[in-house]
């Protein structure tokens, strides 16, 4: 009869085993974590949320989440409804988030050339709606403070259209130069995520806008 | 023809990105706030380092920074001459910037101002001679609001004023006619440079009168239908216009 001893693991080796592991989880795990750029990022609910003026509420869907917006008739009126009619016929869902300002501002909203599925980079930020221009409505006293949301336009004033922008830090210069449109109530942190490239005027290969809609 | 798209594309998307506000809406660099919570909603820039500005390759504007205390010893003076300006009329001429920097000068000529209706801008030297300086200012606030209403101000009816024989220069750099004291006689003109070009001398009127105010008293019949026509028109674009303080 063989008498076979059994092999001890020295103390040395649950060193060394336990090194391996900790190196492991240390080199593997900010990777998964840092390729999951959503992963601290709350997704609000609009139904678990009580709102005062539902008619004015819009949820922008982006790959982090949802964006909960309420929007401000009583200051920009006309801006407000082209927004409105925008977003109830689709139009936003699938436009890209083209020009994107680390921790600036994000802007989206090119139809003509900013969709997902005819994207141009050579054109795009210059495209319309096909709605004609509206007028800037910069009259009334309002707070570019971060989250708030403005229509984009060309150098000239009344030039507004389709495409908007949501800023990312206060901006006091913006007050009387853009009409404002309304502000993000939740999910600023989705917009923080959205695909930036430093040095690029215009994002190659951008994050989409999944869907933009009103709550009501 | 297969490389020169992506070419292209490639140069565009890798435009410098000037994700710098104040140059977005103004178009000129180096600057940064003063201040932007004022009564008449102006908003006051300065140049934090020198800028070159102009419409094509050869730039011909320049300006400078300016140390703290010169900044704001002159930002008191401009504040209070601004001041007499609503943000109503501002707005109806479309003034909405004004830049503080020093040694501006256009084409190595040095100058108070330089207005720009389209940038709703006004770049004013601080360094300016201080004899004219708040004079000077309003000056070139004329130069706005004329920018803006030019069928207000008519250069054709302006020259009529003045006597038969008199013609102004092709341009307001055209001459030495630079000096800008007050004559004691004034013929006509307020200043030398009054008769530099229409424009000027009509600036110069309207800087005369929100400067000296009611101290202003001529009896000289050219320099009064060049007032009352300056006043006329003002109160034109807005009825609640002061030339008072």
């Amino acid at each position: 009869m063989i008498n076979i001893n059994k092999i001890k693991i020295t103390k040395s080796e649950r060193i060394i085993l336990v090194f391996i592991i900790l190196l492991g989880v240390f080199t593997l795990g900010p990777l998964i974590i840092i390729k999951n750029k959503c992963l601290f990022v709350k997704n609000y609910d609009p139904n678990n949320i009580l709102f005062k003026n539902r008619e004015n509420i819009a949820v922008l869907n982006a790959n982090c989440g949802n964006v909960i917006i309420e929007l401000y008739p009583n200051i920009s009126p006309k801006a407000v409804e082209r927004f409105k009619t925008l977003i109830r016929s689709g139009a936003y869902d699938d436009a890209a988030f083209h020009r994107v300002i680390e921790n600036k501002l994000i802007q989206a909203g090119d139809l003509e050339f900013g969709k997902r599925e005819n994207l141009n980079y050579g054109k795009v930020g210059t495209g319309k709606s096909g709605l004609g221009l509206i007028k800037s409505e910069i009259d009334a006293d309002f707070k570019y403070k971060k989250g708030s949301i403005g229509l984009a336009r060309t150098f000239q004033m009344n030039t507004e259209d389709s495409q908007f922008f949501i800023i990312l830090q206060d901006e006091p210069l913006f007050e009387g130069e853009y009409t404002p449109i309304g502000k993000v109530l939740h999910g600023i942190e989705v917009l923080e995520k959205v695909k930036f490239v430093p040095k690029f005027h215009i994002v190659p290969r951008p994050d989409f806008i999944n869907s933009l809609k009103m709550l009501d | 023809m297969i490389l020169f798209r992506p070419i292209l594309i490639f140069f565009i998307l890798l435009s410098p990105l000037k994700a710098n506000t104040i140059y977005d809406l103004i178009k000129i660099p180096n600057l940064e706030i003063y201040e932007t919570n004022t009564d008449n909603k102006l908003r006051y820039l300065y140049a934090a380092r020198p800028f070159k500005l102009g419409t094509n390759v050869k730039k011909n504007i320049y300006c400078f920074d300016s140390n703290k205390k010169t900044l704001d010893k002159k930002y008191k003076i401009i504040k209070k001459n601004m001041n007499r300006y609503s943000s109503d009329f501002l707005k109806k001429i479309s003034l909405k910037y004004i830049v503080l920097c020093e040694d501006l000068s256009i084409a190595k000529i040095n100058t108070a101002g330089i207005p720009n209706s389209m940038t709703r801008t006004l770049i004013l030297d601080i360094k300016f001679n201080e004899a004219y300086f708040e004079r000077a200012i309003h000056h070139e606030v004329f130069h706005i609001i004329k920018d803006n209403y030019k069928d207000l101000f008519e250069e054709s009816v302006w020259k009529n004023f003045n006597k038969k024989k008199f013609k102004y220069s092709e341009c307001s750099t055209c001459n030495n006619k630079w000096n800008l004291d007050t004559y004691n006689k004034t013929k006509g003109f307020f200043t030398e440079y009054s008769k530099s070009t229409a424009s000027e001398d009509m600036a110069e009127v309207f800087s005369h009168l929100m400067f000296y105010q009611d101290k202003i008293y001529n009896d000289d019949p050219i320099i009064k239908k060049k007032i009352q026509y300056i006043i006329k028109n003002i109160l034109k674009i807005d009825n609640n216009f002061r030339f008072k303080s």
